[in-house]
């Protein structure tokens, strides 16, 4: 049990400022006041120690121990209080659960807190009556969600069976192939999405089929005209992020910035978009801007990374703690068989610890269940950082078989020629 | 907790956007994101029980409510205003089995941090109804509230370890006490079994000596190469098998006491089985009926392995498994050593080096080796 947080928490206190050596730099923005009192209490404590914190038996009955992500009287917690009552009732019909639990589900991904995934599984499962194609596809997609991609499948297959336009269905199927790397299966969701005539999701499933089959050119097309068509600020923002990453894959490195910066502009929240931003200044050699970008948020464990990979690069003070946080993250997710985060922590093994056998492993393992562009890309680095190129050959025969140019990826694999125009006849390959 | 497929979430936002509108963004710089786990380190000494369990304030705020004024912070009195309710919640989803339901009651409460926040802290303190015996965990906590959650246990029952995740509402993990589990000496016995036929020097020996002619056939009085494999393979097959069968025979005899025989009487047997199989090949009686000898000298050596497993010390608890696994072992030992064999000697079996070194020599030294073995162990002389 790390007791790591909770002392770090200390340190960014802006109450300890002035306290000497123990803040080093002002962080930019000031954690809420409860962290700083607890924090307090657990220095105090821990002040002789090793910081090692043991159970303690306040004394003050007005001490904060733990604040919510929620007040009673928000707007999202009266809502959220709401759905809850109605779907309490024995007699409540299904849609109410499925309701809550879609509640849930959304915010489990604005907030990335995975605590409300399973509230929302949970309230599918407390629903009764006859499972309906919504049920299902929502089940799915919170299968999805810790990975369970065959349970996944099944579900998505279920609900069609009860309602073959469902096209939520369709894309969450399309989007577990292409996560699969099965493009072909993949293509078959995008044109039943074309058929249901939902021309953005549509466009956007065929754009990341293709781009994934190393297509780029095409790829880029159809998320243009899903962009087009896209009716949402949120949609404009996820596509705009795609859009970006396939340029950076293409070597256009100026365009990809002006489409990362097109997404940011809108505003939407999203994790993704500002881990994938990260990414691509982190590979563009601007680790202090990955630095301003992300300064405070280090709650979600992707962005902590990126965080402490661009700390690392430039020697920063906080690298160091932010590398240990990491570190009993990843501790606290596999003693509980959380396996969600492999390909995340190869990364981490690799670039932050140094250790490129483990990195391999879990690039492996990763790699066995996910395999879009990102997963290969850290399945080859591993491998070369190992000195075991040919641990990566499923991802240098994708490399290989489809032509996919990212031109990083393409040395690592030891494959220097440009691919040829993905007819499927000859992929390049100059090694030989 | 980060999920990989980060992109894929995002795509189920803008679909949910049809029916939802985005709720306004809270900007709480939020504590790390993890999905629900509880803490629970059980001690459990003959039927004492002792033990900690740490709950996440969240997860009680959800399941009992806390956050008696809706101010979002959960205060320390709060929380001991909800001690007795948050026990009686606790304990219901927490049985222990020993001999029979264990008692269990809350001892004390602290307040402790983890990598997530701020957790309860309860301390545990019961009995069971035995003190020996498999303890089985039946963990529900939170079953009906977040799907993810899972309870993380330290479980120190009499002398052993163990460490398990718990999840709520799957059949009730069971742990044992201390003797191994009927698999667990299976696989022992199993690479007992692989070692002792490696390291028995006499049984390869006698093995290989029936093997060494299976590459030649007798034709006018004199050892010729066979001209196929599958005529070599056959007979190896039927010396191997024939062998196999015999000493399993008396492997399980012996091993179940049915059957003894002097140890002094075996381990002359066997060397002298050696000597047998050895000189057929130098002057061929037996013909082509090796089997025959495999047979019956097979009896012999299923004593000598019988006296190994003795020495290894069955547990009379799982004597079946020990003895299966032993045997099967080596079954195992003895097939790897004729995959080598076989191949090799048929290459070589128009070869000189095979005709007179390995086969001619290796005949007569196997039986002069056996033949001193015999004396030694027949007549008990130490040298």
């Amino acid at each position: 049990m790390v007791k790591e947080r909770s002392r770090l928490t200390a340190r960014d206190c802006g109450a300890f400022a002035g306290f000497p050596g123990l803040l080093r730099r002002r962080p930019v923005a000031s954690p809420p006041a409860h962290a700083c009192l607890l924090a307090t209490a657990l220095v105090l404590l821990g002040a002789a120690g090793g910081l090692r914190a043991a159970p303690f038996v306040p004394t003050d009955d007005a001490q904060v121990l733990e604040r919510l992500p929620w007040r009673a009287g928000d707007a999202a917690a009266r809502d959220l209080a709401s759905l809850r009552a109605a779907a309490a009732s024995a007699s409540a019909p299904l849609a109410a659960a499925v309701q809550l639990a879609d509640r849930h589900f959304d915010l489990a991904l604005e907030r990335g807190d995975p605590r409300h995934a399973g509230y929302a599984e949970a309230a599918l499962a407390r629903a009764n009556g006859e499972r309906t194609a919504e049920w299902l596809t929502l089940r799915g997609a919170l299968r999805q969600y810790r990975h369970d991609f065959d349970g996944a499948l099944q579900d998505f297959e279920a609900a069609l069976a009860k309602d073959p336009g469902h096209a939520q269905a369709h894309a969450w199927r399309g989007a577990v192939h292409l996560v699969q790397a099965d493009t072909t299966r993949a293509r078959q969701e995008c044109e039943a999405l074309r058929r249901l005539d939902r021309p953005a999701l549509a466009g956007a499933c065929e754009g990341l089929a293709l781009a994934y089959s190393g297509q780029l050119d095409a790829g880029t097309r159809a998320l243009e005209q899903a962009l087009s068509a896209a009716s949402s600020a949120a949609q404009r923002s996820w596509l705009l992020t795609r859009l970006a990453e396939v340029a950076a894959w293409q070597g256009r490195a100026q365009q990809a910035e002006a489409r990362y910066r097109a997404a940011l502009a809108m505003g939407v929240e999203s994790v993704y978009l500002r881990t994938a931003w990260a990414d691509f200044l982190l590979d563009t050699g601007r680790p202090e801007a990955v630095l301003q970008e992300l300064a405070g948020q280090e709650a979600a464990d992707s962005l902590l990374l990126r965080l402490a990979e661009a700390g690392a690069v430039l020697k920063r003070p906080e690298a160091e703690r932010w590398r240990r946080t990491l570190q009993d993250r990843y501790a606290a997710a596999r003693a509980r068989g959380d396996t969600t985060h492999r390909a995340e922590e190869a990364r981490f093994e690799l670039r932050l610890r140094g250790s490129p056998p483990t990195a391999l492993r879990l690039a492996q393992e990763n790699y066995a269940v996910q395999r879009e562009p990102r997963d290969a890309r850290i399945l080859l680095e591993s491998a070369v950082a190992a000195g075991q190129r040919a641990a990566a050959q499923p991802a240098i025969d994708w490399l290989q078989r489809s032509g996919f140019e990212d031109r990083r990826m393409r040395e690592l694999a030891g494959l220097t020629a440009t691919p040829a125009p993905s007819t499927g006849s000859s992929p390049g390959h100059s090694a030989r | 907790m980060t999920p990989a497929t980060l992109p894929w979430h995002a795509l189920w936002r803008w679909l949910a956007l049809c029916s939802l509108v985005v709720g306004q963004l809270w900007a709480l710089p939020a504590l790390a994101h993890k999905a629900s786990d509880s803490y629970l380190a059980l001690r459990i000494q003959g039927s004492e029980v002792t033990g900690q369990w740490d709950i996440a304030l969240r997860d009680i705020e959800v399941a009992l409510g806390l956050d008696a004024d809706g101010d979002g912070e959960i205060r320390w009195g709060e929380l001991r205003a909800r001690h007795s309710a948050l026990a009686t919640w606790a304990l219901a989803a927490l049985a222990l089995d020993r001999g029979g339901r264990c008692t269990l009651q809350v001892s004390g409460h602290a307040v402790d941090e983890h990598t997530d926040g701020a957790y309860a802290v309860l301390q545990l303190s019961g009995s069971c109804p035995a003190g020996a015996g498999d303890l089985t965990v039946d963990y529900r906590l939170l079953a009906e509230v977040d799907t993810l959650h899972r309870g993380l246990l330290k479980l120190t029952l009499d002398s052993a370890d163990h460490v398990a995740v718990l999840v709520p509402g799957q059949a009730a993990p069971a742990f044992a006490a201390a003797p191994p589990a009927p698999l667990e000496s299976f696989t022992s016995f199993l690479v007992q079994g692989v070692w002792h036929i490696w390291i028995g020097f006499d049984h390869i020996l006698f093995l290989v000596a029936l093997l060494l002619p299976a590459v030649f056939e007798r034709r006018a009085r004199r050892w010729v190469g066979v001209a196929r494999f599958g005529q070599a393979a056959r007979e190896v097959i039927a010396v191997v098998t024939a062998f196999t069968l015999a000493h399993s025979i008396t492997l399980s005899l012996a091993a179940l006491e049915w059957v003894s025989l002097p140890s002094r009487w075996v381990e002359s047997a066997i060397a002298a089985s050696v000597v047998v199989a050895a000189a057929n090949n130098l002057r061929p009686l037996i013909g082509g009926r090796r089997w025959m000898v495999a047979f019956g000298f097979g009896l012999i050596h299923g004593f000598g392995f019988a006296s190994v497993l003795s020495e290894l010390g069955l547990p009379p608890s799982s004597l079946a498994w020990g003895l299966a696994g032993f045997n099967i072992g080596v079954e195992l030992g003895q097939l790897a050593i004729v995959l080598v064999f076989l191949p090799l000697a048929f290459a070589l079996r128009h070869t000189g080096l095979y005709r007179h070194v390995i086969f001619t020599g290796g005949s007569w030294a196997a039986m002069i080796l056996a033949a001193a073995w015999f004396t030694q162990r027949a007549f008990d002389l130490s040298w």
